[in-house]
C-alpha cells in the first residue's frame, strides 16, 4: 500500500513513515505543497495525508487542484479546534480529517478504514460487476462510478461510498452513525458535521444534472434516498 | 529663580483659567452692584474731553467777550442766533435759582438735575431725557454762571442705555449672562472629566478598546490628562493583547513537538516490554493532558479575541442539553453523585452547538467535581433562556467568585491538581456564552454550594 504524506514538519514525517512502514505501508514524504501535488498527480497513491499549513501552496489549494484530476482519498491533517479548516477541507472534497496533535492509533485506524474500504470495493467489483439504479441515479460497483441520467458524477471515494450506501438502501432512513461507522470506519463523535458536509457535497454534484432533491434529511435521524419521482 | 510654570505658558493652565473666570465673575458682581446703587439717581456721567471740551470752552469765552465788548445783557447774547441756532445753551447761576437758556425748552426736561454737577470738572451728563455737556465756568456782569450745552435728541450710547434700563431687565440680563457663562465654563471643565470617568469604567470592565473623547487641540491639564489617559489605554491594550497572543502563539507552537512526541511514543510502544510499556503509557497520558490544555488555551484565546467563527445553525437547545446531560449522567454515576434536572426548553435558537455544548459540559464537569451528592440543573424559558447548574459542595469564597472564570485561576491548589482539570473550563464556558451574547454568572447558595447561572437571549431567527 503506497501512501503520500505532504507535511512541512520533517521530524513528524520521519516518525510517521517509520510507524506506518512498521504497519505495512510504504510512505513517500514531501514537505512542500507544490512538489507534493506534482507527485500526487504523477503517481497513483492509495491515500494522501495532507497538512493544511504548507510552504509555497497550502493544503486547501493542493486539494482543490488534485480534485480537478484525481479522486485519490485524502485525509486532512488540521489543527485541533480549527473548525473552519475542517469544514473547508471536507467541502473541497477531503475524505476525512484528523486533528493535530493526533493519536497514532487513531490515525492508523482512519488510514486503515479508508484503505480497507478500497480493498473491499475492489474485491466486490471482482465478484459481481453489477450495477444498481434508483430514481435515475446509477451506481456502477465495478467501475466505482455514480451517474445521474448518464452524466458521470465526479465523487470522492467517501462521497461515492455514502451515495452507494444510500442507493443500496433506497427508501430507508440511514442514520449518520451508520454512515460514519461503515464509510469512515469510526464512531460518530457528538456534534461532528463531517457526514453532513459529505452529503451536502453529493447533493451539489447531483443538482448540477437534475432539479429534484434526491437525498432528504430526516432531522435528528439521518438521510434517505427518495425512491420515486 | 525660575518663574512658576503657569507664567511661562499662561493659557495652558487650568489654574489660571479658573482664576481668570472667577475674577471675571467677581468683577461682574461688583459692577452689577455699582449699577444697582446708581439706579436711584437717573443720572450718569463721564469726563468731557477733546474737541467737545474745547468747543464748549470757546463758546464760554465768546459769550464773556461779546458781553464785555458790546455791553449787551447775557440773555441777549445767548439768544443771538449765533449761539441759539444750532444748539441749546444753558447757564446755571452760582446763586441758586438763577438760570438762563438760549431758547425756551419743553416742560418735560428737568434741568434741575444739573444743579448737583455744578462744581464738577466738565462732564458728559446722561439723563433719561437729554445729554448735557458741562459745566464751564463763565463770568459775566450778572455774576458767575456755569455753562452747559444741552442735547435733547442725541442717541444715548449703548452703555448709557444699558445703564438707564429698568432694574428687573438689568437683573434678568445679569442672571442669564452669568448662568450661561457658568454653564459653558463648567461644561467645558466637566465634559472631559465625565468622558474619562466613562472610559475608565469601560476599561475596568474589560473593554480595552475604550478611549476617552478628548479634543486633540485642547491644551490645558484636562486635555493633557485625556491624551495621557488614552496613551495609557493604548499601552494597556497592547500589553494585554501581546500577552494573550504570546500565550496563543506558544500553545500553537507547542503542537508540532507534541505531535512528534506522541508519534515517537507510539513507535516506542511497538517495541517495548511490559515495564517500559507502563512508563510509555504514562508518557502518553501526560502528553494527552498537555494536548488538552493547549487546545483549551487556544480555544479561550480565540474566544476572547473574538476570532472564532461561529458556525451558527438553528438548533433545539434541548437536544444539545440532552446530549451533554447524557455524558454527565454517566460521569456523575461513576463518582456516586446524582444529577437532577428540572424543566425543559422548547424554543430553537441560533447558536454554535459545539460551543454551547462545550460550555455546558465544562460547567457540568465542574459541578460534578465539587458536588457532595447532588447536582441540580434547572432549565427555564421566559424572556430569555435560563440554565442554572448548582452543586451542593462547599461553594467558593465570595472574593474569588469573580476570578473563577479567569484562565488558570485555582481556588485550592492542592485538590484541583489531582482532579485533573486544566483550570480553563469555566473560562471557556464564560467566553462561549458571551460569544452568543449571553451571560454566565456565579453565585454561592445560602446553604453552601456554587450556582452557575447561564442566560442566553432568544434571538429572532
Amino acid at each position: 500500500m503506497k501512501l503520500l504524506m505532504i507535511d512541512d514538519d520533517t521530524g513528524l514525517c520521519e516518525l510517521l513513515s517509520e510507524y506506518l512502514t512498521a504497519q505495512g505501508f510504504t510512505v513517500d514524504c514531501f514537505h512542500d505543497g507544490a512538489e507534493g501535488l506534482k507527485q500526487a498527480l504523477q503517481y497513483n497513491y492509495e491515500l494522501i495525508l495532507l497538512d493544511v499549513m504548507l510552504p509555497s501552496m497550502d493544503g486547501f489549494e493542493v486539494l482543490k487542484q488534485l480534485r480537478q484530476h484525481k479522486l485519490t482519498p485524502v485525509i486532512m491533517l488540521t489543527a485541533k479546534g480549527e473548525d473552519f479548516d475542517r469544514i473547508f477541507g471536507l467541502e473541497l472534497g477531503a475524505d476525512d480529517y484528523i486533528a493535530k496533535p493526533f493519536n497514532h492509533r487513531e490515525l492508523l485506524a482512519r488510514v486503515k478504514a479508508i484503505t480497507r474500504r478500497i480493498e473491499h470495493i475492489n474485491s466486490l467489483s471482482n465478484q459481481h460487476s453489477n450495477s444498481l439504479s434508483v430514481n435515475s441515479i446509477n451506481i456502477n460497483f465495478a467501475t466505482r462510478e455514480a451517474s445521474v441520467n448518464d452524466n458521470i458524477l465526479s465523487l470522492t471515494g467517501t462521497e461515492y461510498e455514502i451515495l452507494a450506501m444510500l442507493v443500496d438502501h433506497a427508501g430507508e432512513v440511514i442514520s449518520k452513525e451508520q454512515i460514519s461507522e461503515q464509510v469512515l470506519g469510526r464512531r460518530l463523535a457528538p456534534f461532528d458535521r463531517s457526514i453532513d458536509m459529505h452529503v451536502s457535497n453529493i447533493r451539489k454534484k447531483i443538482a448540477e444534472h437534475v432539479n429534484n432533491e434526491r437525498i432528504k434529511t430526516i432531522r435528528g435521524s439521518g438521510y434517505v434516498l427518495i425512491q420515486g419521482e | 529663580m525660575t518663574p512658576p510654570s503657569w507664567l511661562k505658558h499662561p493659557r495652558h493652565y487650568l489654574f489660571l483659567k479658573i482664576f481668570v473666570w472667577f475674577w471675571i465673575t467677581v468683577l461682574a458682581t461688583i459692577t452689577l452692584l455699582v449699577f444697582l446703587s446708581q439706579l436711584t439717581s437717573n443720572v450718569g456721567s463721564d469726563n468731557l474731553r477733546g474737541p467737545m471740551l474745547k468747543n464748549l470752552q470757546y463758546t464760554a469765552k465768546s459769550i464773556e467777550r461779546i458781553v464785555a465788548k458790546h455791553g449787551k445783557s447775557t440773555q441777549e447774547v445767548l439768544s443771538h442766533p449765533r449761539f441759539s441756532k444750532h444748539k441749546l445753551l444753558y447757564l446755571n447761576g452760582d446763586v441758586h435759582g438763577v438760570e438762563m437758556l438760549s431758547e425756551p425748552i419743553s416742560k418735560n426736561i428737568d434741568l434741575s438735575l444739573l444743579n448737583f454737577t455744578k462744581y464738577m470738572s466738565p462732564q458728559i451728563i446722561f439723563t433719561d431725557e437729554y445729554q448735557a455737556y458741562g459745566p464751564i465756568e463763565l463770568n459775566v456782569p450778572e455774576g458767575k454762571f456755569y455753562l452747559y450745552e444741552i442735547d435733547e435728541k442725541r442717541k444715548k450710547p449703548f452703555f448709557v442705555s444699558l445703564w438707564l434700563m429698568p432694574t428687573w431687565l438689568k437683573l434678568l440680563i445679569a442672571l442669564i449672562a452669568s448662568l450661561m457663562l457658568s454653564f459653558f465654563f463648567s461644561r467645558n471643565l466637566i465634559a472631559p472629566i465625565n468622558s474619562l470617568k466613562e472610559t475608565a469604567k469601560k476599561l475596568a470592565n474589560g473593554n480595552l478598546a475604550a478611549r476617552a473623547d478628548v479634543s486633540s487641540t485642547r491644551q490645558d491639564e484636562l486635555g493633557v490628562l485625556g491624551r495621557d489617559f488614552n496613551a495609557m489605554a493604548i499601552q494597556l491594550e497592547q500589553l494585554i493583547t501581546a500577552q494573550k497572543r504570546l500565550l496563543a502563539d506558544i500553545s500553537h507552537e507547542l503542537r508540532s513537538p507534541l505531535t512528534r512526541l506522541k508519534m515517537a511514543t507510539g513507535l516506542a510502544q511497538m517495541q517495548a516490554d511490559d515495564t517500559q510499556q507502563a512508563y510509555l503509557e504514562r508518557i502518553e497520558k501526560e502528553a494527552n493532558q498537555l494536548d488538552k490544555m493547549i487546545a483549551d488555551v487556544l480555544q479561550v484565546s480565540r474566544l476572547e479575541a473574538k476570532s472564532q467563527t461561529l458556525s451558527l445553525s438553528t438548533q433545539s437547545l434541548q437536544v444539545i442539553v440532552d446530549h451533554v446531560l447524557n455524558d454527565a449522567q454517566f460521569e456523575a454515576k461513576q463518582s456516586n453523585k446524582v444529577l437532577r434536572v428540572n424543566g425543559a426548553l422548547k424554543t430553537d435558537i441560533r447558536c454554535d452547538e459545539t460551543l454551547i455544548a462545550s460550555a455546558l459540559e465544562n460547567v457540568l464537569r465542574n459541578a460534578i467535581k465539587y458536588a457532595e451528592h447532588t447536582i441540580s440543573i434547572n432549565l427555564e424559558e421566559s424572556d430569555a433562556i435560563y440554565m442554572t447548574i448548582c452543586d451542593d459542595g462547599k461553594g467558593v469564597d465570595e472574593a474569588n467568585l469573580a476570578r473563577l472564570c479567569e484562565p488558570f485561576f485555582r481556588q485550592e491548589h492542592a485538590r484541583d491538581r489531582n482532579t485533573g482539570g486544566t483550570g480553563l473550563g469555566l473560562a471557556i464556558a464564560k467566553n462561549a456564552i458571551s460569544a452568543h451574547d449571553g451571560t454566565l454568572t456565579l453565585e454561592n447558595q445560602e446553604n453552601g454550594g456554587l450556582c452557575v447561572n447561564i442566560r442566553l437571549p432568544l434571538k429572532s431567527q
